[in-house]
């Protein structure tokens, strides 16, 4: 059973445990979020709902927006713009020139790209992963960022648990956009699973549910005579 | 290169969705999202209802003054249609002056009232050339989900119908009802991948490229039309929505305003 | 349709006109998200007021020239449906809704931790759709609750409640018609777990000992008021839970 909090709330007097999500004042810690208590070596409240801020070292999925030299403008599914410099444009072979910076990356194309810096203003700098562009098609979804560990689960059970049963290539980005590749009927199914992990997130015995309903569909497919 | 994407994602699912037949929530083409009308919800107003299509959701509260006639016609009341996309029901709205799309919308609803007579303007004149009833139709938006044409129009002939005219407040006597005529109803589809869709949502509604709102009478004659959007319409597919807006409007009138 | 402070009985054998005590609320009633659009909302009726709040953010703040480059902006707007009260009320802005709109704001504004979204703004939107008095302190309790659920980090939550004097008597939770006939009113808001208050004003006429007397008892009252609004934000999360368990059964 899950223990829901409200901002002020009182959770524990163990001060060195205060984790995301919880505030300190005289010697006691209190929720900051409205959200769920997870206490393991740090007492942390995980937010229901929160808009996405980077941290160092993200893994994000951006779309380009805005090309303005020498930086591409990036939305990373945040309230804050980060931005991409064609120093840190990762093709090497040649120099990225003004006017040319469409050749390489277009408005509305979709990245790969780490965090590599946030600083106190919020000016957030990307650097590009060394597979950055997404080619072979898919589908990408948005989920809210804060329900990304459940999709993962712990140490990754569930996203393996979803590769295999729905046969895909899953991306999961700290943004909360998650890119889906494999037959339409495969990535139909692995999106459909991941919005009921969204919806059911704060609910126990999440993963048995799971499992359970990517069996019956899949017998339900095998019933209907598959090719 | 690399996966583009149209507009957003929600769009390409949407019209991905649509060309395999199907639709959110496995609605049919023609399928109205589930339809709640609460009449008389607002104390103060002297006719509301509460209109709910899916997630999209409008109050309309109608309150009554007395006025001045227009010069031109003396012994006729006065209905004066407003609304307001309030910034809580959409991050698209903005607070500030009606913009183009709550003007249209305001008058589109007006327009249906209007165009089928539902309201006797000459039971609202109290002393002709001189003292009316002005009728103030507020349309409030709360949650916009797509279709806020139909449920402001709902909602309008809803809070009409319990509309109470507050003769004691202004030292007058005379009917406190207002008999209504007729009851117009507004149906709105759009154009997407070559499908009509009836009461598209939000995401439905930016996916398509063209809009109509079919506003009909329960004799099956029109009231109002509205086509918007940049995209054309094709005659057929025109005929189509006429057919199946004043088809959808029946179902709707008979459901939920007959009970009213 | 004021008719003046003329002679008029509101306290009959103890009781005020709608039956209740001195020193009772009216029926409050609480439902937490229940706009699709927005990033957190808030439905409330504190008898026959009935206010949406809903809470957008945080979102680039316009215009840019207003932004802080050390904290997060909270904007506030307290709006009338125009059909909300007896005569109709013109829509758009006007002073008394500026006044209120800031008096919210300043009312919600010290348990935003601010430093977390610098440059953003946090909008809150309060509709009032049907008034009987109280509709800031109603929409302050609204909104607190949808900043809750926007998952704004916040300290605590905020809750308000007016306090007034009719026929000599101070009384909790003024209705319009007591407000209209009563000798004064006084809405406040307050953060319950550290007894701090965020919000206060006072019209009419209270002699200090009674001012005293009504802001204990609108303190008091206060605590009672965040109890219902945590209530509904902890309910809305172990209500679906008990759907799913039922639906798994």
């Amino acid at each position: 059973m899950y223990k829901v909090v409200v901002p002020g709330d009182f959770i524990s007097e163990e001060v060195n445990r205060a984790g995301e999500g919880t505030y300190v004042e005289d010697g006691k810690v209190y929720a900051m979020s409205y959200g769920i208590v997870e206490e393991r070596e740090e007492i942390k409240v995980v937010a229901f709902s929160r808009k996405y801020v980077p941290t160092n070292g993200d893994v994000v999925i951006g779309r380009i927006i805005e090309i303005s030299f020498p930086y591409w403008i990036v939305d990373i599914a945040s309230p804050y713009e980060a931005r991409l410099h064609i120093s840190n444009f990762a093709a090497g072979v040649e120099k990225v020139e003004f006017g040319s910076m469409s050749r390489y990356l277009d408005l509305d194309d979709f990245i790969v790209a780490k965090v590599m810096t946030v600083d106190v203003m919020m000016r957030i700098e990307l650097t590009l992963m060394e597979e950055f562009k997404m080619r072979g098609g898919g589908k990408l979804v948005e989920i809210p960022h804060t329900k990304v560990p459940r999709v993962i689960g712990r140490s990754g059970s569930m996203i393996k648990m979803l590769k295999e049963k729905c046969n895909c290539f899953i991306f999961i980005a700290k943004n909360g956009r998650i890119w889906i590749k494999g037959s339409e009927a495969d990535v139909n199914l692995a999106s459909e699973v991941i919005l009921k992990i969204v919806n059911e997130a704060h609910t126990s015995g999440l993963t048995d549910r799971v499992v359970n309903f990517l069996d019956s569909f899949r017998r339900d497919k095998g019933k209907g005579g598959e090719k | 290169m690399g996966l583009k994407i149209i507009d957003d994602i929600r769009k390409d699912y949407v019209c991905n969705l649509i060309r395999g037949g199907q639709r959110a929530e496995g609605r049919g083409f023609r399928e109205y999202r589930e339809i709640s009308v609460d009449g008389d919800t607002i104390k103060r107003a002297e006719g509301s209802a509460r209109v709910k299509i899916g997630d999209t959701e409008v109050l309309v509260g109608v309150k009554l003054d007395v006025g001045e006639p227009f010069s031109d016609t003396p012994d006729k009341g006065v209905i004066i249609t407003n609304a307001e996309l309030v910034p809580l029901a959409s991050p698209e709205f903005e607070s500030g002056p009606p913009n183009e799309n709550s003007v249209q919308l305001a008058r589109v609803v007006d327009r249906g009232i209007r165009g089928s007579e539902a309201i006797d303007l000459e039971k609202l004149c109290i002393e002709e050339g001189a003292k009316v009833w002005i009728v103030f139709l507020d349309i409030h938006i709360l949650d916009d989900d797509g279709n806020l044409v139909d449920a402001a129009a709902l909602g309008a002939i809803a809070s009409l119908l319990n509309i109470r005219i507050p003769n004691e407040r202004y030292g007058l006597t005379g009917e406190n009802t207002l008999p209504m005529r007729e009851t117009p109803v507004a149906v709105t589809m759009v154009e997407v991948e070559g499908n009509i869709l009836v009461d598209p949502n939000f995401n439905e509604e930016n996916a398509a490229t063209s809009r109509l709102t079919v506003i009909s009478n329960a004799d099956g004659s029109l009231s109002g039309m509205q086509k918007s959007g940049s995209g054309g319409l094709k005659e057929e597919e025109i005929v189509e929505m006429v057919e199946t807006g004043i088809e959808k409007a029946g179902e709707i009138r008979e459901k939920y305003l007959s009970p009213l | 349709m004021k008719e003046g402070k003329t002679e008029r009985k509101l306290i009959i054998d103890g009781k005020r006109m709608d039956g209740r005590g001195f020193e009772e609320l009216r029926p409050l009633k609480i439902e937490v998200g229940v706009l699709k659009r927005a990033d957190g909302s808030c439905y409330l009726e504190l008898g026959d007021n009935k206010v949406i709040a809903a809470v957008y953010g945080p979102r680039e703040m316009h215009p840019r020239h207003a932004q802080d480059a050390k904290m997060v902006v909270i904007k506030c707007r307290y709006n009338m449906a125009p059909f909300s009260v007896d005569d109709r009320k013109r829509p758009g802005p006007d002073r008394r809704s500026v006044e209120i709109s800031k008096v919210s704001r300043e009312a919600l504004d010290p348990v935003i931790m601010k430093e977390y979204y610098p440059k953003m703004a946090i909008e809150v939107y309060v509709e009032v759709l049907q008034s009987d008095a109280g509709t800031r302190t109603a929409g302050i309790n609204a909104a607190s609750v949808a900043l809750a659920d926007a998952g704004i980090p916040m300290t605590d939550l905020v809750s308000s409640i007016a306090v007034g004097k009719i026929d000599g008597e101070v009384v909790l939770d003024l209705t319009g018609v007591e407000d209209n006939h009563g000798e004064a009113d006084m809405p406040m808001a307050m953060i319950a777990r550290t007894n701090t208050i965020t919000a206060l004003q006072m019209d009419g006429h209270l002699t200090k000992e009674e001012f005293k007397r009504g802001l204990k008892l609108a303190m008091g009252a206060c605590h009672q008021i965040y109890e219902l609004q945590r209530a509904a934000l902890i309910g809305r999360y172990s209500k679906s839970e008990e759907r799913e368990e039922r639906k798994r059964e």
